[in-house]
């Protein structure tokens, strides 16, 4: 009961504080020209979830994938993932984005701007979950493995029930919250003319004149999206729980 | 960027302050809030604001000092002199210039924008200073020889967001697929890659990509319709649009429009006299 009213606390005066921002600014509301859109709104919420989930799909692949190549014993493959996970998270995405479109898939001979663009969020996503899930597996302790090893487990066996719990239980939040930024990041793609939903927003906003009116139907499509992610993530975590 | 799951925690440790703090705390804090957002309005009346989208040479665009320049900049200067105000010039997406001045960001738009009766809605216009009209970009093997031509089913026209062009093909084009970008060069480099069939665009843009890519596109340089820039002023703010008017109207008697077009466009006019096309400066 008691956290019910605090909620309602913490809402009041977020709302409070929202009315006196807008109140301050004057702001004309005219939602009815933006309601009229709302088909577009929808078309590109749609287009938005179709591109997270699928980029998401390839993204978990390649991240898996790296990580593995990371513990390669032949270190030209190592090299390569090393150079791949640097030179992803240290280039701005909208640079990656041009460079992918207009070079690399130019010269590939793929037209399509939808598999470019899932692609390139596959491959920028990959590289921070391949580090997060390094980072999850670097976390079991060393005196674990030996432990493991003293009892006779395989490699195999030490994988799966010693490294890959716990890895994967430090890391969830971190891959939520990847997960989340995935999702936001897309919205990047409306430069190379993909309709998702920040681009359809826009639109709005351009033909319509308003801004705000646009603009806070998108925070709250991307908020359903990425809410429920959150929620998921806490309740795994919660499972995966146990005693050390 | 952030990882969002941080943001979520720290609220809901908010939360978890909140019992603590007493109701009269809470609504100081509002009232406080209040009061810091109803100072920080009012804004310096000598500053003369003008926002504009500093990518669209030679009118708006920066120098080798990151300084505004060109024919846009050097307007607003000149009706910042005639106001008796310091000129302070906002760089800002041409989408989000409306917004900007209905919100008050800024005083004026001098940004090529052309007149519509939508934009008209929203904000008041000044008398026209340019009367241009729109043009095609299209790849050189095509046979595209008009906006007829271009209009056809399973082609992909690029217009620039927030731009007459794609406020014409949005009214106008039943059979094309419209795709939207952010811009200029990203639209252009559609076309000279053939990923889209054409580019829709004001007259001098189409020209200045042609020239960019003069070997994978064709310049369809005759303006298939006709619109004039204005300077975009809030609604209501009748005492500055009569201003502006004069100022304009004084600026146009004085040759101040000529000496700009003589600076800035001199190779273009040059250009659009050989090739017989209308020129509009």
């Amino acid at each position: 009961m008691s956290r019910w009213v605090s909620f309602g606390c913490a809402i009041l005066l977020l709302s409070l504080f929202l009315h006196a921002s807008f109140s301050a600014l004057e702001y004309q509301w005219n939602w009815e020209s933006a309601l009229r859109y709302k088909k577009k709104f929808a078309d590109g919420w749609i287009a938005t979830l179709w591109i997270s989930a699928l980029s998401l799909f390839f993204a978990f692949l390649i991240g898996s994938l790296v990580t593995l190549c990371n513990r390669v014993r032949f270190l030209p493959v190592r090299y390569l993932s090393m150079i791949y996970v640097e030179l992803t998270r240290g280039t701005p995405l909208l640079v990656q984005i041009f460079f992918f479109f207009y070079v690399v898939a130019d010269a590939a001979g793929i037209q399509n701007r939808y598999v470019v663009g899932i692609a390139i969020m596959a491959i920028f996503s990959g590289a921070y979950i391949s580090e997060i899930l390094r980072a999850g597996i670097e976390g079991v302790g060393e005196s674990q493995l030996l432990s493991a090893k003293a009892i006779g487990f395989t490699e195999y066996q030490t994988f799966r029930y010693v490294i890959l719990p716990q890895a994967l239980r430090s890391s969830l939040p971190a891959l939520a919250g990847q997960t989340a930024n995935l999702i936001k990041d897309s919205s990047l793609l409306s430069v190379i003319a993909i309709s998702e939903f920040t681009l359809n927003a826009q639109e709005v906003n351009a033909i319509t004149y308003s801004s705000f009116e646009s603009f806070f139907p998108l925070a709250f499509g991307y908020l359903i999206l990425t809410l429920p992610i959150m929620r998921l993530s806490r309740s795994i975590e919660n499972r995966l729980r146990f005693e050390t | 960027m952030q990882p969002f799951g941080e943001s979520v925690n720290g609220v809901m440790r908010l939360f978890s302050f909140l019992p603590y703090l007493s109701k009269i705390s809470i609504c100081g804090l509002g009232i406080a809030l209040m009061f810091l957002l109803g100072c920080s309005k009012g804004r310096d009346t000598q500053i003369l604001v003008v926002g504009m989208e500093l990518s669209y040479p030679p009118f708006e665009m920066t120098d080798e000092n990151n300084q505004p320049t060109g024919i846009s900049v050097e307007m607003a200067q000149a009706l910042a002199n005639r106001l008796g105000k310091t000129l302070r010039i906002e760089n800002i997406p041409f989408a989000g210039l409306i917004p900007a001045l209905k919100t008050g960001k800024i005083d004026l738009i001098i940004s090529s924008m052309s007149r519509t009766e939508e934009r008209a809605q929203s904000i008041s216009f000044s008398n026209s200073y340019v009367h241009t009209g729109l043009c095609i970009l299209v790849s050189k093997n095509g046979d595209s020889h008009s906006i007829k031509d271009i209009d056809q089913p399973g082609a992909k026209v690029a217009v620039k967001q927030g731009t007459t062009g794609h406020i014409y093909a949005n009214a106008n084009l039943k059979n094309a697929e419209i795709l939207l970008f952010d811009k200029e060069s990203a639209a252009s480099l559609e076309v000279a890659q053939g990923k889209v069939d054409a580019f829709i665009y004001d007259q001098i843009s189409i020209y200045l990509n042609w020239k960019k890519h003069s070997d994978t596109t064709r310049a369809l340089l005759n303006p298939f319709n006709s619109e004039s820039w204005s300077i975009g002023i809030r609604k209501g703010n009748d005492g500055l649009t009569t201003q502006v008017n004069q100022f304009l109207a004084d600026y146009q008697a004085s040759g101040g429009f000529d000496q700009l077009g003589d600076k800035y466009l001199s190779e273009q006019k040059r250009e659009f006299k050989k090739l017989g096309f209308p020129f509009f400066f």
